[in-house]
């Protein structure tokens, strides 16, 4: 336990002291800043445009911040040949990936967590209510779908031989796993069977991210804001990580240095 | 008492490309043995597989056939790895992190007790002559100073067993030296040593033997005071014995 400490504090520490994600806080910033100017010229909905902007623009800052301390951690680890000081000390390998599973998504949390402060701060600079359970779950439902895009994104950096191969793979996971449900929802119009059984093969292999996208329905009246619904996507991002971790362990476990 | 044992010990690289048939040989049939205390310095030509066969030694790649045996035991066990130390050429550390929390790291690896890890990282320090820059950001070391760094990690756990790829790799002559010194001082203390280098200047000033890997394989396996009997220098040795080999062939 102290070793996958050690490494996710290690990690974490390494992400927060780089520049790089100092100047996505910036950004982040700036656009949730940027709201404010937005919802200055649509009076009627300026909050719900606040609350809108805010939350999307979080979740995007939250999946560059894990693709760029993915990128990282592989350049350290690959072009720098980092990981061969570590593997040989009294670390299994599987301590290791668990370890940075989790400092990747303590820098995400973390900044996740300063992103919504601020957002919270903007809403009730606007007159809004900052602390609505609607809002909190959506940003919870964001950081989900985040550590279950790790968990990938820790698999993919075992099977792929270059970085620039893994973040395209990401990329397309992330868009994949927002698509694949409005895929499936429109399968019974397609006639092809190879089509119809690709669509099957992927809704089941990529994570499904839309369980977890309530910020788009944080305005309607789905009943997707209930204890039920939140256990559920909680259960199913324990044990799609799991699946992943378990996999990216027996890969690693082969792999050379 | 030999703590390193590999016998038979080959390497073949598959192709990165699974269309590729190309299959590289890296070494080939490596039989050798460190007793406990020497300092053994591999020699070789660029790519004559050193690296190759350090990282064999390590459990970083896996033999394709042979056995390595480290104090009579596999590297795959963590009670093994708790009494070796490891050293990669040109080491590199994150630079806006301190000295201090890189060493608090690689402890922590080692499992070492809280109590005693600060005093554990100063003594360290100390020996590698990085003493009073702990709080010291990477960006601010020199190449010699992370090489110290890199050094410094490996001796946190007080290991039996070093292993240096290139030590003096990137270094200046004081380098050299400082370097040169700190193996010599090890030595003292009971540490075996293995390393890979290219400087025989120095490698001739602290190994007890040395063995020269040439075209995947060990041509020649002999203490230091014997090659100087017959040779000027390491140097005279080394051309003499890869001219040698180029005859043969």
């Amino acid at each position: 336990m102290r070793r996958i400490l050690a490494v996710a504090e290690y990690i974490f520490k390494q992400n927060f002291r780089n520049k790089i994600l100092n100047v996505l806080i910036i950004f982040a910033i700036l656009s949730i800043g940027f709201s404010l100017l937005i919802s200055e010229l649509a009076k009627e909905v300026e909050i719900r445009m606040t609350k809108d902007f805010g939350l999307f623009s979080i979740s995007i800052f939250a999946f560059l911040t894990l693709v760029l301390s993915l990128t990282i951690q592989l350049f350290e680890e690959t072009e720098l040949k980092t990981i061969s000081m570590v593997i040989v000390k009294p670390i299994t390998r599987a301590e290791f990936i668990i370890g940075k599973f989790f400092g990747i998504i303590l820098t995400i949390f973390m900044n996740i967590l300063f992103m919504f402060i601020i957002l919270m701060v903007v809403i009730k600079i606007r007159g809004g209510d900052p602390w609505d359970l609607k809002l909190f779950l959506s940003v919870a439902g964001t950081f989900l779908s985040l550590s279950i895009l790790t968990s990938v994104a820790l698999f993919l950096s075992v099977i792929t031989t270059s970085i620039p191969g893994c973040i395209i793979f990401l990329f397309f996971t992330y868009i994949l796993g927002h698509l694949t449900v409005h895929l499936k929802n429109l399968q019974y119009k397609i006639t092809n069977q190879l089509v119809y059984k690709i669509i099957d093969i992927l809704y089941i292999m990529v994570p499904n991210l839309e369980l977890f996208n309530l910020k788009d329905k944080i305005h309607t009246n789905f009943s997707l804001f209930t204890f039920d619904y939140i256990l559920l996507i909680i259960s199913y991002s324990i044990i799609y990580i799991l699946i992943m971790l378990i996999l990216t362990v027996i890969i690693f476990n082969k792999k050379e240095f | 008492m030999n703590v390193i044992e590999a016998k038979n010990v080959t390497k073949i690289y598959k192709p990165l490309d699974f269309w590729k048939k190309e299959k590289i040989v890296a070494i080939r049939n490596i039989n050798l043995e460190i007793k406990k205390g020497e300092v053994f310095g591999l020699l070789g030509l660029n790519g004559a597989g050193k690296t190759t066969l350090m990282k064999i030694f390590l459990g970083l790649l896996k033999p394709t056939s042979g056995t390595v045996r480290i104090f009579n035991d596999t590297i795959e066990n963590r009670k093994i790895r708790e009494r070796i130390g490891y050293m990669s050429e040109l080491p590199y550390f994150p630079k806006y992190l301190k000295a201090y929390e890189i060493l608090d790291y690689f402890a922590d690896l080692f499992n070492i007790d809280p109590k005693i890890k600060k005093d554990k990282i100063n003594e360290v320090l100390e020996i590698v002559r990085l003493s009073g820059r702990q709080n010291f950001k990477i960006k601010a070391f020199s190449k010699g100073m992370q090489g110290r760094l890199g050094l410094a990690q490996a001796l946190l756990n007080d290991p039996e067993i070093l292993f240096l790829d290139e030590p003096m790799s990137g270094f200046d002559p004081l380098g050299y030296k400082e370097t040169r010194d700190i193996i010599i001082e090890l030595n003292k203390k009971g540490k075996t040593i293995f390393f890979n280098s290219h400087i025989l200047s120095e490698v001739e000033k602290v190994c007890d033997r040395v063995g020269v890997l040439h075209r995947k394989e060990i041509i020649d396996v002999q203490p230091i005071d014997q090659i100087l009997k017959k040779h000027k220098n390491l140097e005279d040795y080394f051309i003499n014995i890869i001219n040698d080999e180029k005859v043969k062939k």
